[in-house]
């Protein structure tokens, strides 16, 4: 996956980079507006992650020149500024995410998944499947190695979020946000007793267990490697 | 990003000073009582001179038709007689002329006939029948007397003495009036002078207030009247003043005590495990933990600036009709599992209101309200979000059955980082900041927020009702 990053701080540039490359993308690293405005008009990315306050070239100038040449790659903003005003007017302009730094890497990395996934437009399946956890989402139906688990319906948006992103490092915020609609930052442990709850259902009497804490991070699904995908 | 556009206005022209209009208003007023007080005076003294001089020349025309009227005088004695008469009159004239115009009878010294082209023949001599004239440098004034069998007596005086009498009474009158504006004037700038020491003397006091010293006050009882009000209120100005300024200190303070004790354990931690070699799994584990620590870090300083930011109005609330039952319904989803966890009942008490909100503001505030009755609350005990209509205002009360806050803590819960309890551990329950929030968003929002914590008879002793109740306007 092609991704442009334009980020002048430098620090922050590596460690983006690094994070993207180990997290299987192909980052190209640009430190400056300048050339990141020329690589973002003239090559093919997926994606475009684009600091706002860039000492030459303001990012959002970026974006809007972007979208008036009729491109329509996705743009993920990244500002050290946190107003409504700002963020409405990235958004504006054609950004498609406004990410506020400080931000967890997790965080950048879920968000920017979402944006590609959306690109894809790929028909939501409606049987999702893990090993042999199986959840068929019309029927509202899960199932262990045969054996039908009893959800609340909030135990199976948790449970088909993270199969539908299994492999994925979902953020508490992202979780909150995705199953209960919670758009800030709570300092509660809700998240953690709610995915305690489901995965003592999920996971209690089995071996191969598929949920895990990735500590300070959040949590993922994933079949262990030696096991098939 | 948010634009201010200054519009150029030309800058308002400086008030005149107070003394300046004082003096201006009394200068005036002065002038214009004198003014009239002079013109008074001398339309009294002028009209006293008519009907003085009046008199006078109906007495010398009477006299002129008695002489010639008597029978014992003949036409050569009239003369003689009658300059008699004129002695006691100084400068008094007269002529008289028969039925036929001809002139009978006039005195030595001045000529009256202009008299008779000036006025007619009366029978009774009033000042407002006067006439005067100029004639050769000497001033007149005169009248005609009706005589018996057409004869006419014209009697007239000079004038002169009058008019040298009241040029000099005017001047005198104008130079008393301009005197006396003088000195008035002089007293009342002193006057300004003097009432405006106090203001002086204030301002001298204000000055020695410095950021350092707003304990100073000034003393009320130490200055007129008219500015007693002026010093209460800037004494109320320096009280808030002190206020802001020791919260900002305590705020400071506490900044640097929240951020100091992770950051010591941080960097204690890390320097520990670099101290020697260490197992793969035992750095794994430093990191992770240094992540724990950096992460409430983060949230802390984050929950700190959105604090800033509101009490400095940056948040632009984005008000939309919000259904309060739906919304504690969905925080309801939310916090369900904790609650379970702790077999606590979450419910919702009233009508379903809508009230105009920033939906995700006022999420946050129902949110740490609940998440905190929901750690306070004993076990298999109700949290309740009760919500009543007032006048013009919705109360929502967030109720839960827990230990006793006690009376001193209730108004400072909403300070940030306090804590009832202090020996608590700091990690426990987020940064201390919650209700902080809670109260800046009721605030943003016109509302209000306070709390209420009574021991409940039908509990468990020890166990108190508390409520937290936001009053937010509809």
């Amino acid at each position: 996956m092609r991704l442009l990053i334009v980020e002048d701080e430098v620090k922050t540039g590596d460690y983006l980079k690094q994070g993207f490359i180990e997290a299987g993308f192909n980052p190209t690293l640009c430190r400056n507006g300048l050339d990141g405005h020329h690589l973002a008009m003239t090559e093919d990315f997926e994606l475009i992650i684009l600091d706002v306050m860039l000492p030459d070239v303001d990012g959002l100038r970026i974006v809007k020149a972007l979208r008036q040449a009729g491109r329509h790659t996705p743009v993920l903003l990244l500002s050290a500024l946190d107003t409504v005003d700002d963020r409405v007017r990235g958004l504006e302009l054609g950004a498609d995410d406004y990410l506020v730094k400080p931000f967890a890497f997790n965080e950048l990395l879920a968000r920017a998944r979402t944006l590609l996934r959306r690109g894809q437009l790929a028909p939501q399946s409606d049987r999702l499947q893990a090993a042999d956890l199986v959840l068929e989402v019309a029927k509202r139906r899960a199932s262990r190695a045969g054996k039908k688990l009893n959800l609340t319906p909030k135990e199976f948006a948790l449970l088909e979020l993270l199969l539908r992103r299994s492999g994925e490092v979902l953020p508490r915020t992202l979780i909150a946000s995705q199953v209960w609609d919670m758009n800030f930052d709570s300092d509660t442990n809700v998240i953690d007793v709610a995915v305690r709850r489901l995965r003592s259902k999920v996971d209690d009497d089995h071996a191969l267990k598929l949920i895990h804490t990735v500590r300070g991070m959040g949590y993922k699904l994933e079949v262990p490697d030696d096991d098939n995908h | 990003m948010t634009i201010t556009t200054e519009v150029a206005v030309k800058p308002p022209q400086r008030p005149l000073s107070l003394g300046t209009r004082v003096l201006l208003f009394v200068a005036l007023a002065v002038l214009l009582c004198a003014a009239l007080l002079a013109t008074m005076l001398q339309n009294s003294i002028e009209a006293h001179f008519a009907e003085q001089d009046a008199g006078e020349l109906q007495a010398v025309a009477h006299s002129v038709m008695h002489t010639l009227k008597d029978p014992t005088l003949g036409p050569q004695q009239h003369h003689a007689s009658l300059h008699q008469v004129l002695t006691g009159h100084h400068q008094t004239y007269y002529l008289v002329l028969d039925a036929n115009d001809q002139p009978a009878l006039s005195a030595d010294g001045a000529d009256l006939t202009p008299l008779f082209r000036l006025t007619q023949a009366i029978p009774q001599i009033t000042p407002a029948d006067l006439v005067s004239w100029q004639q050769a440098e000497h001033t007149y004034r005169g009248a005609i007397l009706q005589g018996p069998d057409g004869i006419r007596i014209a009697v007239a005086m000079e004038m002169e003495f009058h008019l040298h009498y009241l040029h000099l009474l005017r001047w005198t009158l104008w130079l008393t009036i301009a005197a006396a504006v003088a000195l008035i004037l002089l007293a009342a700038w002193f006057g300004v002078r003097q009432g405006l020491l106090p203001l002086r003397r204030l301002s001298s006091d204000i000055r020695q207030i410095s950021a350092e010293r707003l304990h100073v006050r000034l003393e009320p009882s130490q200055v007129p009247v008219e500015l007693a009000e002026l010093v209460q209120s800037f004494n109320q100005m320096i009280e808030n003043l002190q206020q802001g300024f020791a919260r900002l200190s305590e705020f400071s303070a506490d900044i640097a005590h929240e951020l100091r004790t992770p950051l010591s354990n941080l960097i204690t931690q890390t320097q520990v495990s670099l101290s020697k070699e260490r197992s793969l799994e035992e750095y794994r584990e430093l990191l992770y933990s240094n992540l724990e620590e950096q992460e409430r870090l983060a949230r802390m300083v984050s929950d700190m600036l959105w604090l800033a930011k509101t009490e400095h109005g940056l948040h632009k609330l984005q008000r939309e009709p919000v259904d309060l039952s739906a919304i504690s319904q969905q925080l309801f989803d939310f916090f369900d599992v904790i609650a379970d966890e702790k077999n606590v009942q979450l419910h919702y008490e009233g009508p379903a209101l809508t009230i105009r909100a920033d939906k995700l503001m006022l999420q946050r505030a129902l949110s740490n309200l609940l998440s905190n009755a929901i750690r306070h609350a004993v076990a298999h005990s109700k949290v309740v979000i009760m919500v009543r209509p007032l006048a013009d205002q919705v109360e929502m009360i967030v109720r839960n059955q827990g230990p006793v806050i006690e009376a001193e803590h209730l108004p400072r819960l909403f300070e940030r980082f306090y804590r009832a309890d202090p020996s608590r551990q700091r990690h426990s329950e987020g940064a201390g900041l919650g209700l902080a929030m809670v109260k800046s968003i009721a605030e943003l929002h016109g509302g209000t927020i306070s709390a209420s914590s009574v021991l409940d008879d039908n509990q468990e002793p020890g166990q108190a009702q508390t409520d937290f109740i936001l009053r937010w306007p509809r």
